[in-house]
Formats: C-alpha cells, sequence, structure tokens
C-alpha cells in the first residue's frame, strides 16, 4: 500500500514514471495526523506540514528547515511525515531531526515502533520502515532556542540543498547535537564535531551565551567536513560540499554559541 | 505607383539587403510633443483579462475532435546508426493509429537534410520514431513497445573535447569550422607597442530556452487545406517550411498562432513536430497534436552555445588600442553559429580588431537562437576583459568605456549610425546606481565575511527591423476597427502596441480597436525575432491606420456635406468646428461599406545602420566563503528610439535582466560526457531564476525617437536587455572581491576557485 500525503514527492515519482503503485491511499485529511503536542516534549504529527512549522514547530531549527523548503505551494502542501517518508539524504527536515535525536513513530496492524532516527534511515531513500507501516509521527524533547538550520543551494527559492547543516546545542541537557545533510547516503552525525562542541560548552559554562573564537569555530567546520562522505553530482562536487560543511560548521557554532 | 527599392536590413548581426514591393509613400515621423493620445502611454496589455482568466488559447490548449496524439521517440544514443525498427507490438497495441519512421516515411526536406528521420543519429532525444494514437498515454505506452537495433558509434559531446585529437571526427572535415572573421587595423603591432595588455580566457555553459509553453503543434487536414496551429515566433516561416517538406503550396497552408507563452528564439520556424502532426494529420484526415514535454524541450528544442573564448587586449595612454577576440561555440548538430564576436567588432571605437569565430560539432542537442544569441555569451567575455584591462591599466572601467563608446559610425560598414545615445545610458545609469560610490577593491558587506561591489557593462545590437510587413484597418460601419498585421505576439505585448499605433494615427480610442495577428491567411510579416518585430509592422500599421483615416474623412466629407479639410478624427468621432459625430453614425448611413486602410513597411536607408545600445549596472554582495552572490540592484538604462508603452517595455527589459541573472547565476545544461545525457533534463535540474533570486531592477528609458530609422521612431527591445547583465553582474563581483570568475554561470564553486587562484579565500 501506498500512502499519499502532500504527494510533492510522490507525485513527482508517478509523473516520472519511477512507480506504478497498484493503490494509493490518500492520508492529507487524517487529522490525527496533523497535530503538534508540547509539554516539553513535542510530538509532531506527520501530516504537519511546513506552513504550520513556520507558526509552531517545537524546535527553531525546524522553523528555519521548513521555511527554506520549495515555495509557498510546497510548503502549503509537503508533510514531515512525506519527508521521512521519502528518507532522502537533502531532506531538509532530516538533519535537523538528528540533530534533535528524534524518534520516528510508526504504526502497522502488528503494532507501534518507535525508531531512533539515528537508526531510521539505512541509504538514500532507504529507512527500516515495512511497508505496512505509517509515519504517525516524530518525536523529541523540547531543546532550548541555541539550535540552527543552514543549506547551501544553486538559487535562493525551490532548490534541493547542495549541503545542509542543523546544529542543536540544548543547554539544559548538556547535549550537541549536528545533523548533516546531501552529504552522504544517509544523514551523518559527525561525532568528533560533537564531542569537540561538547568540550568547548564545558569550558566556557553551558548556561551562559558565549563568542567561540574564530579558531575554535574553524576547527568545529574542519570536523563537521571530515565526516562528511559527499559525491559529485548534477548540483555540485564533492570538494564544494565539503568546504560548504566546514563554513556552515563555522558559522552555525558562532550563532549558536551565542543563543542564551 | 507600385516599385522596386532596396533595403538594408540586420537581422542578429548579419547584415542583408533585399529588395521590396512598394506603393505610394512613406509618412513623416510622428509627432514626439507629448500631444499623442496612445503614443507614448502606459497601457496594460489589451489581452489581459483574456490571459488572467484562462480564456487566452494556446497550441497546448487545442483539444480537436477526434483528434489524435503523436508522440516521438528518441535516440538514448548520443551517435548510433539505426539498422532495424521492429513496431509489430507497438502497432498491435488497440488505440495506436500508425508509426512513421525512417524505413516508411517519405522524403521531407528539414533544414539542410531531406529526412526528418536520419539515418545516423546524432544526439541523445534526435527523433528515431513518431507514433499517433487515439490517446496521449497509449501513444507513450506504444513508444516502449517499439525495437530499435541501433549500431553505436563514437561520440563527443563537450566542445572542448570536440576540439581535441582524440575526439572522434563528426563530419567529413572535422569538428571545427570557421564560421566569420573581421579584422582591421594591425592588432599584433597595437599589442607590442601596448603600456598594458591582458590575456584571458572566457568560458560560457550551455543555456537552455525553457520558454513556459513547450514545443508544439496541432494540425487538421481536410483533403483540401492543411491548418496548423503552433506555438511559434513566426506563422510565415511555419508556413515555408511545411510547404518545402510536405510539397503543398502556400495556398493549401494556413498557420495559426493565438496566444503563445514565449520561444525566446526556439520557435523561428518549422519543427520535426509539426511535420509529424501534419504526415499523421494527412495520412488519417484528422486532427493530431503533437506537443513536448518538458523533458523533450530539455533535450531537443535547442540551445545558446557553450563557448570558449580567447580575448587579447591592449591599452596605451588610457585608451584601448588593440582586442583579438578567437571564440569556439558548441552547435551540437546545428548548421550555423551565432556569432560571440560580434560586440567586439561594433560596438567600441578601437582602431586595431582581429576576430575569428568557430563552429564545432558535437553530439549535442543543437543551438537555436537564443534572445540575442551570440551577443550574451561574446558580451560576457568582452565586458569582462575591458574591466580587467581597465583595472591593468588603472582606470575606472566606466572611463574607459567613455572613452569608446561616442562613435557616430558602424565601425565595419563605416555607415552612419541613424542615432546613438550611448553616452547618455552611461550618464543615466551610473547616476541611478551612484557609480561614485564605487570603490575600486569594493567595500564591505553586510556580514564580515561578504563584500560589495559595483560593476557594469554595455550592448549594441541591432533592432532596426525592416521590410515587408503589411497591415490593414477595417473600419465596419459602426465604427468598429479591425487591425490585421503580418506578425504574432509571443508573449512581449505585440498586440497591445499595434492597438495603440493604430488608434493613435486613426484616431479612435484604443478599446475599439481589436487586433487579429497570428494567422498566414493574413498579411505577410516578419518572425517576431531579432528585435525587429516592432520596428517592422508598426511603421506598416500606422501607414495602414493613416490610409484608412483619410477615406474615413473622405467619406464623412461627403455624408456631413462638410470641407474634409475642416475634418478631424479625434476619439471614434468626427469633428468639425466643434461639433461631434461619432464614427458610426457617419458611417451608419452608407449601409455596410468597409473602409479599408492598407500600410508597408517602407525600407531602411541604405547608407545608414539602425541600431541599439545601452548599459546595465549591478550592485551585488559575494559570501566570500560559501561563493554565494547576491545580487541587489540592477540599473537598465536604454537607448532604443521612442517608447511606445511605457509598461510593456519594462517587462520586456525586467524579462531580459532575469534571463541575464540566470544565465550569470544558474542555468547550466549539465550532460554526461561519458553516455552524453543531459542530467538537467527538467527544471528541477535545470535552475532558472525564481522570484527570490530577482533584485530590484530599476528601468531607465532615453526615450528619444530615432527618426531616421522609420516613421514611428521606435526600435527593438527583446533582446537588448538581456545581453549586458552577465557581464556587470560579473565585474561587480570582480568589484566586490578582487578575483575575476571568467566562467558563466557564476556558480559557487567558480566563485570559490577564483578567490582561491587571488589567494583571497581564507
Ligand atoms: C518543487 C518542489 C520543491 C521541493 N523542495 C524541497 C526542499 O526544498 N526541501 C525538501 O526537503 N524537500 C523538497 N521537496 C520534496 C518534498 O516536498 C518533501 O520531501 C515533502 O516533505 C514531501 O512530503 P509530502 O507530504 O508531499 O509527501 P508525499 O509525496 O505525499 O509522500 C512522499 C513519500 O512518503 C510516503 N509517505 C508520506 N506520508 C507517509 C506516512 N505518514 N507514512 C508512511 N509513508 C508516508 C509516501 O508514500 C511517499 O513514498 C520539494 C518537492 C517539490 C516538488
Amino acid at each position: 500500500m501506498t500512502v499519499l500525503a502532500g504527494g510533492t514527492d510522490l507525485m513527482v515519482e508517478l509523473n516520472f514514471g519511477r512507480r506504478r503503485p497498484e493503490h494509493i491511499v490518500a492520508i492529507d485529511r487524517v487529522g490525527e495526523l496533523a497535530g503538534i503536542e508540547r509539554n516539553g516534549h513535542v510530538r509532531m504529527g506527520a501530516g504537519v506540514t511546513y506552513t504550520r512549522m513556520l507558526a509552531d514547530a517545537g524546535s527553531q531549527a525546524l522553523a528555519e528547515a521548513a521555511r527554506t523548503i520549495g515555495s509557498p505551494q510546497i510548503r502549503n502542501a509537503g508533510t514531515i511525515g512525506g519527508n521521512l517518508g521519502t528518507a532522502s539524504p537533502a531532506g531538509d527536515t532530516l538533519p535537523v531531526l538528528a540533530a534533535l535525536e528524534a524518534t520516528v513513530v510508526l504504526r502497522s496492524k502488528a503494532g507501534e515502533r518507535r525508531v531512533p532516527f539515528a537508526d531510521y534511515m539505512t541509504g538514500p531513500k532507504k529507512s527500516v520502515r515495512r511497508a505496512d507501516e505509517l509515519i504517525v509521527a516524530a518525536e523529541w524533547d523540547e531543546a532550548g532556542p541555541a539550535q540552527t538550520y543552514m543549506f547551501v543551494s544553486t538559487r535562493n527559492a525551490m532548490a534541493i540543498s547542495i549541503a545542509g547543516l542543523a546544529m542543536v546545542v540544548d543547554r539544559a541537557r548538556k547535549r550537541v547535537g549536528i545533523g548533516l545533510g546531501s552529504c552522504g547516503p544517509t544523514i551523518i552525525r559527525p561525532a568528533d564535531a560533537e564531542g569537540f562542541a561538547r568540550g568547548l560548552f564545558d569550558e566556557a559554562g553551558w548556561e551562559r551565551p558565549h563568542r567561540p573564537s574564530e579558531s575554535a569555530a574553524k576547527e568545529l567546520g574542519r570536523l563537521v567536513a571530515a565526516a562528511a562522505r559527499p559525491i559529485d553530482d548534477v548540483r555540485g562536487t564533492a570538494a564544494y560540499r565539503r568546504h560548504a560543511l566546514a563554513v556552515m560548521g563555522a558559522r552555525a557554532l558562532s550563532r549558536v554559541a551565542q543563543i542564551a | 505607383m507600385t516599385r522596386i527599392l532596396k533595403s538594408i536590413e540586420e537581422f542578429e548581426g548579419e547584415v542583408s539587403e533585399s529588395l521590396v514591393i512598394v506603393d505610394g509613400h512613406d509618412l513623416p515621423p510622428a509627432r514626439h510633443d507629448g500631444g499623442s493620445p496612445e503614443i507614448g502611454r502606459s497601457r496594460r496589455r489589451i489581452d489581459a483579462t483574456q490571459r488572467v482568466t484562462g480564456r487566452a488559447r494556446y497550441t497546448q490548449d487545442l483539444y480537436l475532435a477526434g483528434m489524435l496524439h503523436a508522440r516521438i521517440l528518441r535516440s538514448p544514443h548520443a551517435r548510433a546508426r539505426v539498422r532495424r525498427i521492429d513496431t509489430k507490438r507497438a502497432e498491435a497495441l488497440p488505440g495506436v493509429r500508425g508509426v512513421l519512421h525512417r524505413f516508411n516515411t517519405p522524403k521531407t526536406p528539414f533544414r539542410g537534410d531531406d529526412v526528418i528521420f536520419r539515418e545516423e543519429v546524432r544526439f541523445v532525444g534526435e527523433e528515431v520514431c513518431a507514433v499517433a494514437a487515439d490517446d496521449e498515454d497509449t501513444a507513450r505506452e506504444a513508444l516502449a513497445l517499439i525495437e530499435v537495433d541501433y549500431e553505436r558509434l563514437p561520440h563527443v559531446v563537450d566542445l572542448e573535447e570536440a576540439l581535441g585529437d582524440v575526439a572522434p571526427q563528426l563530419e567529413s572535415d572535422g569538428n571545427v569550422s570557421e564560421s566569420g572573421s573581421h579584422k582591421r587595423g594591425d592588432t599584433k603591432r597595437a599589442l607590442k607597442e601596448a603600456d598594458v595588455a591582458v590575456d584571458v580566457t572566457y568560458r560560457t555553459s550551455t543555456q537552455l530556452h525553457n520558454a513556459l509553453e513547450t514545443h508544439g503543434a496541432v494540425a487538421l487536414y481536410d483533403g483540401e487545406m492543411l491548418t496548423v496551429w503552433e506555438s511559434t515566433q513566426h506563422v510565415f516561416g511555419v508556413r515555408t517550411g511545411l510547404k518545402n517538406a510536405l510539397k503543398l503550396p502556400y495556398s493549401r497552408i494556413r498557420v495559426i498562432c493565438d496566444y503563445m507563452g514565449g520561444g525566446f528564439g526556439a520557435k523561428n520556424g518549422v519543427g520535426k513536430y509539426t511535420i509529424v502532426a501534419s504526415l499523421f494529420a494527412m495520412r488519417f484526415g484528422k486532427a493530431v497534436r503533437c506537443v513536448l514535454t518538458r523533458d523533450e524541450e530539455n533535450l531537443a528544442a535547442g540551445n545558446r552555445s557553450a563557448t570558449l573564448q580567447q580575448l587579447r587586449l591592449g591599452a596605451k595612454g588610457g585608451r584601448i588600442t588593440a582586442i583579438e577576440h578567437t571564440s569556439w561555440s558548441n552547435s551540437g548538430q546545428g548548421k550555423w553559429i551565432a556569432n560571440p564576436t560580434g560586440p567586439t567588432n561594433t560596438l567600441y571605437e578601437v582602431a586595431n580588431v582581429n576576430t575569428r569565430s568557430y563552429k564545432v560539432v558535437t553530439n549535442a542537442g543543437s543551438l537555436s537562437a537564443f534572445r540575442a544569441p551570440g551577443y550574451v555569451e561574446g558580451a560576457f567575455a568582452l565586458e569582462s576583459a575591458i574591466d580587467e584591462l581597465a583595472e591593468a591599466a588603472g582606470v575606472d572601467p566606466l572611463t574607459l568605456r567613455r572613452r569608446h563608446a561616442g562613435a557616430g559610425k558602424d565601425p565595419i560598414t563605416g555607415n552612419r549610425y541613424s542615432d546613438k545615445h550611448l553616452l547618455e545610458c552611461y550618464r543615466i545609469g551610473a547616476k541611478e546606481i551612484g557609480w561614485d560610490r564605487r570603490r575600486a577593491g569594493g567595500t564591505r558587506g553586510s556580514a564580515p565575511h561578504r563584500r560589495r561591489g559595483i560593476g557594469m557593462a554595455s550592448q549594441i545590437w541591432g533592432g532596426g527591423g525592416g521590410p515587408p510587413a503589411y497591415a490593414t484597418v477595417h473600419v465596419d460601419p459602426d465604427g468598429s476597427v479591425v487591425l490585421t498585421a503580418g506578425t504574432q505576439d509571443i508573449g512581449t505585448g505585440t498586440r497591445t502596441v499595434l492597438a495603440q499605433i493604430c488608434a493613435d494615427e486613426l484616431g479612435v480610442e484604443l478599446d475599439d480597436v481589436r487586433v487579429q495577428i497570428g494567422d498566414s491567411a493574413g498579411p505577410f510579416g516578419p518572425m517576431s525575432a531579432g528585435s525587429m518585430t516592432l520596428a517592422s509592422v508598426g511603421p506598416a500599421v500606422r501607414l495602414a491606420a493613416h490610409d484608412a483615416r483619410e477615406q474615413l474623412l473622405g467619406a464623412a466629407a461627403g455624408v456631413l456635406e462638410t470641407p474634409k479639410a475642416e475634418l478631424r478624427l479625434e476619439a471614434g468621432a468626427i469633428v468639425s468646428k466643434g461639433a461631434r459625430t461619432p464614427l458610426g453614425e457617419v458611417l451608419g448611413k452608407v449601409d455596410n461599406n468597409t473602409v479599408i486602410g492598407k500600410g508597408i513597411r517602407f525600407p531602411n536607408a541604405d547608407d545608414l545602420a539602425q541600431k541599439t545600445f545601452s548599459a546595465q549596472f549591478a550592485e551585488v554582495e559575494v559570501d566570500v566563503r560559501t561563493g554565494e552572490i547576491f545580487v541587489e540592484r540592477i540599473v537598465a538604462a536604454l537607448d532604443v528610439g521612442r517608447i511606445v508603452n511605457p509598461l510593456t517595455a519594462a517587462s520586456q527589459v525586467e524579462g531580459g535582466v532575469i534571463q541575464g541573472i540566470g544565465f550569470a547565476l544558474s542555468e547550466e545544461r549539465i550532460v554526461d560526457r561519458a553516455l552524453g545525457r543531459v542530467m538537467s533534463g527538467n527544471l528541477e535540474g535545470y535552475k532558472v531564476p525564481t522570484v527570490k533570486d530577482v533584485p530590484t531592477i530599476v528601468v531607465k528609458f532615453v526615450d528619444r525617437p530615432d527618426r531616421r530609422a522609420n516613421n514611428l521612431g521606435a526600435k527593438g527591445l527583446g533582446e537588448p536587455p538581456i545581453i549586458p547583465t552577465a557581464a556587470a553582474i560579473a565585474n561587480a563581483v570582480a568589484n566586490a572581491t578582487g578575483a575575476r570568475v571568467r566562467h558563466s554561470p557564476l556558480t559557487r564553486a567558480r566563485v570559490l576557485e577564483a578567490l582561491a587562484l587571488a589567494g583571497i579565500r581564507d
């Protein structure tokens, strides 16, 4: 069974003849999938659209990611469930979900499964979701305002990112999460970079904003780029992706560290 | 008295002579005192309501009863011999009516070949078969059932690879052929004697037209007439193409293009899809629709050639003394190239010039004319190089250009320009952008990693138009007016400005004029290309309206029993000593008489050069770490003669600038060298600018009639605004960062590479 939410990925596949499903079930009007619950913990229904996230995303980085996606038409139709369903390394919400250490909630007749995002994607457009499972929600702990999403692309709108980076600094839990998009077969968590950043916050104090030194920012960028496994494609070269990640890593740290 | 006159016309950089049949006399230049009721007024498009309510009918919207649908099977190989085609399974599919291919299609001459399905297919996307079926899905399904036996042959798709020795040679005389040259003075000596010189290589990538409406035609044959609706820039050109391919007389072919979603030069004549639709229509006696998909549009509907250009410039005493320019263009399977050295040959008064351009054939989709073909590519290189020379010579780049832009004569023919205000464009543009804020080395941007800069570039182009072009003005007994003209509105607003010219000269309200164009059943007119529509057709319309008005005044004199000299026609009424009688009332007295005014386009003066000039100024910010370019403002100052409608004219400029921004920053066809496949074959992969990529665009017109050009004083405007944009942006980027990007589009990676070369990247 194939489900259709906003159809902004599925219809492309159908129109290009890449898929010919026997049956399609439209789930865009299922109210149970369209809710956002917040109480220190966020549960975002799979049917929540990007336009909705602009107003209420339960995460600053997710709101920033939603703003970069497509055009108003695409943002009105496209959903987070669809982004997860497609599981493209270029999906703009996915680095954020990785950095938030979100959980993907899957449900089938056999019951519910909760999959940490780190285990969800297995390759480009591949995930552990079984064909009979519906994505019902994504969940994460609210992480505070020190977070951001950045990307570079080939033009200013309606363009798949060449590289994307989400950084979340949860000051209360003393946690740093970084997610990299479009630079490997899945979303990448650069462990060394995260560790290095944690060290910086340990030193500067988690509770206060601080201005990281230029050399620290640069080092973070270097570690981010080192973790990437980019390829050359129509949108950009591997070398440019690595470079862009280094720049974004440094900038993200400088920005986020200064947010209380 | 009917007689033959000689005329000199320029079309896309090529000057030619023609003979014209004329009768009567041309009108003196139109008045330009602000008193015209219509000319010079901003009017929204007369067909705006039709367009925005979806009532306007485009070729793609046409669904005729019992219509068949044709689809084309295209080569998956860059070069192959078609050995055998098995259509049994396709023809067995219910709903399939027929298949055309090289083994069963009659000779149909098409652009220099004598068939439309070639034995050797030479690019991915070349036509191999066509299927007609009852519906589109069946036709598409049938394509997948056709079995073609291809013998693959070695191919080359890349320009620079095709220039090399190891590449397969596609023509008997090799891949490279000279297609034009110009020489004046002695560049060798001038370069040797120069104080400073630059020697630089530029590249431009292949740009695809991607007009909103794809190419396509609907053909209908009733045993007597072949009627073809086509999205085209020239209904008469399609008619000629069909006449040659199908051996029908002109009188039995009618081509119609009512509304159209753009062409940009790629729809100047008949297409293989037209011939396919017509062959099927004639075979089955039914209407047949053949409309390309977006993917096909990106493979086989033409492009702006990629170029490699080498320039050597010398300066002495703060003046340019020499320019050498050699250019190679990837023409794909095209039979010609647009000339990138055109601007070098004519834009500036420089004593020593030596240029040469070469056509390079490859196994890629063919070029076709693309909004100022050659000049966009050439201006990018030339105008970048002028800035590099100015920098080397320590002269302000605008000052350097000023020293060479004042000439009153075309440097090749020696003919005087009919009019020229390029220096005025510089003055207007420099003031508007604030050129005095420009600092060598740029200024700080809005963030520490951002630099800010200003750049400019200028342009020369034809746009004088010429004969033949015809118009008639019918005035019916109720006073309503039908203007029929040999032209088509490809989206530029032609309908509207012709109605304005007609209403103005005739003395009726704009709303009273209905415009009938885009139909080869009417009088002949030129292709809507080369920025020549207004300057060709407008004067004929004015003459036709004048002729009709003279007849109307004569008729009114009889009806009102007043001397003709005492009568005027104003706002749809005959005015005599203050008394106003509506035209319909006067004509109502003479039953069903129709007044028919006729107008033609008189020849251009054979000792003048009609040119358009402009300059663009760009202000940008550059992120020196990511290589992103943010264009903040473009100022365009243009000298294109008189402006008939400031609103539609400004739209043309904005559209040109936006397309120029695409060429400068993001538009690039990407082809896989090993397979010859286009990797950017749709609007997801091929990046035209979005609304978020569009900066503030300020449009300024010199707006002085060119009285020696034609009776309207107006020249063309379709192409001038796309020519200087990319160079102005590249020059602004160089000013901002100190790094010169010599390859358009200026992608992030190319900007970073240039910054690294200049030692600027940290
Ligand atoms: C013009 C354009 C621009 C775009 N720009 C961007 C961009 O900038 N960034 C970006 O990330 N993406 C972009 N996209 C891709 C797309 O919009 C997003 O991936 C979007 O999130 C898909 O959501 P949807 O609701 O439309 O999914 P659909 O197309 O409805 O579904 C996508 C896939 O997920 C499956 N699916 C959907 N919902 C569920 C569910 N609840 N449970 C199980 N499976 C499900 C479907 O079966 C399908 O396989 C763009 C697409 C277009 C056409």
